[in-house]
């Protein structure tokens, strides 16, 4: 199937990418603009592959684990090249972001790419606002991780001679922190139009099920962690684990809980 | 001396008062409470619902820490985006306490041609709850469900009708996303629905009544078509079950929900057992039975909330100053050389 095979072809780009970023971190090299160019050829075919599909099967990548990850692979990539476009001095950030992604690139092919079916609860604008914001959120978060890990590498000693031409930590903790405060934002406006839609679709706006709660808690630890570097001085090594933190929750709630929890969240009433 | 002791107390008590505030103010207190609040969120998720102090204590202290912050801080009181996104918070959680003061959230069933007069099967509701469910009635007419193959449900489309304010028959198709909304009252069409007996019984002496008995819902519990009901004004226990052979959801390929074209009805009361076709008769020394056909029944979703739109401005009221805040104060960049 086209799709498919359009799917497989760009995730090679994003290998290549990927394995381009990491080795040029050993070599002390800056093959920035080839990274970059890599990433968009793969999101190129990736998007003919979501349209594809999309149209195949008539709703969008909502449903199966197989279509979460893939449309967020290529949301979260999506987000990284726009903010290498907009803010050069997160490139670097690369070599730790496409790592991550190889996790969920694993992830996806071991994954059945069977159709699944889109829920009646799912035939309203609200999935769209709310899957689009979440998206966001998620990618600002991954940003953020990209530059924290490179504040880490450097703590302890990796790439020193590469890392060197980066800015200081001090500038790549308060760049990660402005793409928290970016999370932040689109995490509240997720929730919202969560809200939204829950109250239309299950006759109740908030009701603590487990996605929701873990969703809430995720946003508690956001808002914990941007007041903490507003109330107390903290070290970028200490801003950057707990970015990490942020990640993993985020991360855990976004992909593990609608998968081990059998509340009716995912619409299938 | 007397009049040095009167002016002297009420500026130690001030000063006094001011330090409190500040302490209460402290921004590092905020980063406890929103921690205790994460552990209460925790909490209550692992323990149910009987743990909501759990949430409420840390909210009510974030809300005494976020006024003592207004009032004894001046940088904080100058950045206007930021205080209106804490005073939005705030609103938010003072509507969430007044909606739990005045929800309702209930379930109904109706018959197809049955008319909704303000009883619920169950409810919970807050303590200032203005009940006005006895002023609303509305009719359900039927509904339509399609299903795809897998006996996936899609769209549920119900016709209810009811009176206006002005005494005019309205009509409308609710379902998914689309609630009937009367009075503040929110009427969402549930997955809940199933078939519907529908008798007429003739006591041997009073007048003669007609209703149904909501047997379980359909498809859910597909092989438990039967419940025991007791006749109107009698001790009489009758257990009845619908039979049918037809495949009425095939897994195979699209189908709509819809009642047996042909089916019989099992009636037993006591040691006797009758299967009966619309239209048959079932004898009691209590009266006659009068077994009429097959209908449908819908259970539906009831809530109300009248704080529902304020929450939704004063939630996009915090996301749009956040962001004001934010933009204003990331004009800089301090990491490019």
């Amino acid at each position: 199937m086209a799709e498919l095979q359009s799917l497989w072809a760009a995730l090679l780009a994003y290998v290549a990418a990927g394995t381009v970023a990491i080795i040029a971190v050993a070599m002390g090299r800056r093959p920035e603009r080839s990274v970059l160019a890599l990433i968009t050829a793969g999101l190129v075919l990736h998007t003919a592959s979501l349209a594809l599909r999309w149209v195949r099967v008539g709703y969008g990548p909502f449903t199966t684990l197989f279509e979460i990850l893939s449309s967020n692979i290529w949301s979260l990539l999506t987000v990284f090249v726009l903010a290498c476009w907009r803010v050069p001095a997160v490139r670097p950030a690369a070599a730790v972001v496409m790592p991550v992604l190889f996790m969920m690139m694993g992830w996806l092919l071991v994954t059945n790419p069977g159709e699944g079916h889109l829920p009646a609860t799912y035939d309203t604008i609200w999935l769209y606002v709310h899957v689009a914001t979440g998206k966001i959120f998620l990618g600002a978060v991954l940003v953020a991780v990209g530059l924290a890990g490179l504040v880490l590498l450097r703590a302890v000693g990796v790439a020193a001679r590469r890392f060197a031409a980066l800015p200081e930590d001090a500038g790549l903790d308060e760049l990660a922190f402005r793409f928290m405060v970016l999370a932040f934002i689109f995490e509240t406006l997720m929730l919202i139009a969560g809200a939204v839609w829950a109250q239309d679709a299950w006759g109740r706006y908030w009701a603590w099920d487990p996605l929701e709660t873990w969703s809430f808690i995720t946003w508690l630890t956001l808002a914990f962690f941007i007041h903490l570097r507003v109330t107390l001085a903290l070290r970028p090594r200490l801003g950057a684990v707990m970015i990490m933190a942020v990640f993993v929750l985020a991360f855990l709630t976004f992909f593990g809980v609608p998968f081990v929890s059998t509340a009716p969240h995912k619409g299938a009433v | 001396m007397g009049m040095e002791v009167s002016l002297v107390e009420p500026r130690t008590a001030r000063a006094a008062a001011r330090r409190w505030l500040a302490a209460l103010a402290s921004l590092k207190l905020t980063l406890v409470f929103l921690a205790l609040l994460g552990a209460g969120v925790v909490a209550t998720y692992l323990g149910g619902a009987g743990s909501v102090w759990l949430l409420v204590l840390p909210l009510a202290l974030f809300a005494v820490n976020l006024g003592c912050a207004v009032i004894t801080n001046g940088v904080f009181r100058r950045q206007t985006a930021l205080l209106t996104f804490h005073l939005a918070l705030l609103a938010i959680v003072l509507l969430i306490a007044a909606g739990r003061l005045t929800f309702l959230k209930g379930q109904l069933e109706l018959s197809t041609g049955e008319t909704f007069r303000g009883d619920l099967t169950q409810f919970e509701s807050g303590p200032w709850h203005p009940s006005r469910l006895a002023e609303i009635s509305f009719t359900n007419h039927g509904f339509a469900i399609d299903y795809s193959p897998g006996v996936k449900r899609n769209q549920t489309r119900n016709t209810v009708s009811w009176n206006d304010e002005s005494g005019r028959r309205r009509v409308a198709v609710i379902g998914d996303q689309q609630p009937l909304a009367l009075k503040g009252y929110r009427f969402y069409t549930s997955f809940n629905k199933g078939f519907a007996p529908l008798f007429t019984w003739h006591p041997a002496r009073g007048p003669a009544r007609r209703g149904t008995v909501h047997l379980p819902a359909y498809p859910i519990h597909e092989y438990r078509q039967s419940r025991e009901w007791t006749l109107p004004d009698t001790d009489v226990a009758v257990w009845v079950m619908l039979k049918f052979d037809e495949v009425l959801l095939d897994p195979a390929r699209r189908s709509e929900f819809r009642v047996p074209r042909e089916h019989t009805l099992v009636v037993r009361a006591g040691a006797e057992r009758r299967e009966l076709k619309p239209g048959e008769r079932y004898m009691l020394p209590q009266g006659v039975l009068v077994y009429e056909g097959v209908t449908t029944w819908m259970g539906y979703n009831v809530f109300f909330d009248w704080t529902m739109p304020w929450l939704l401005a004063a939630g996009l009221l915090a996301v749009a100053s956040l962001a004001w805040h934010f933009w204003n104060k990331f004009a800089a960049r301090p990491w490019e050389r």
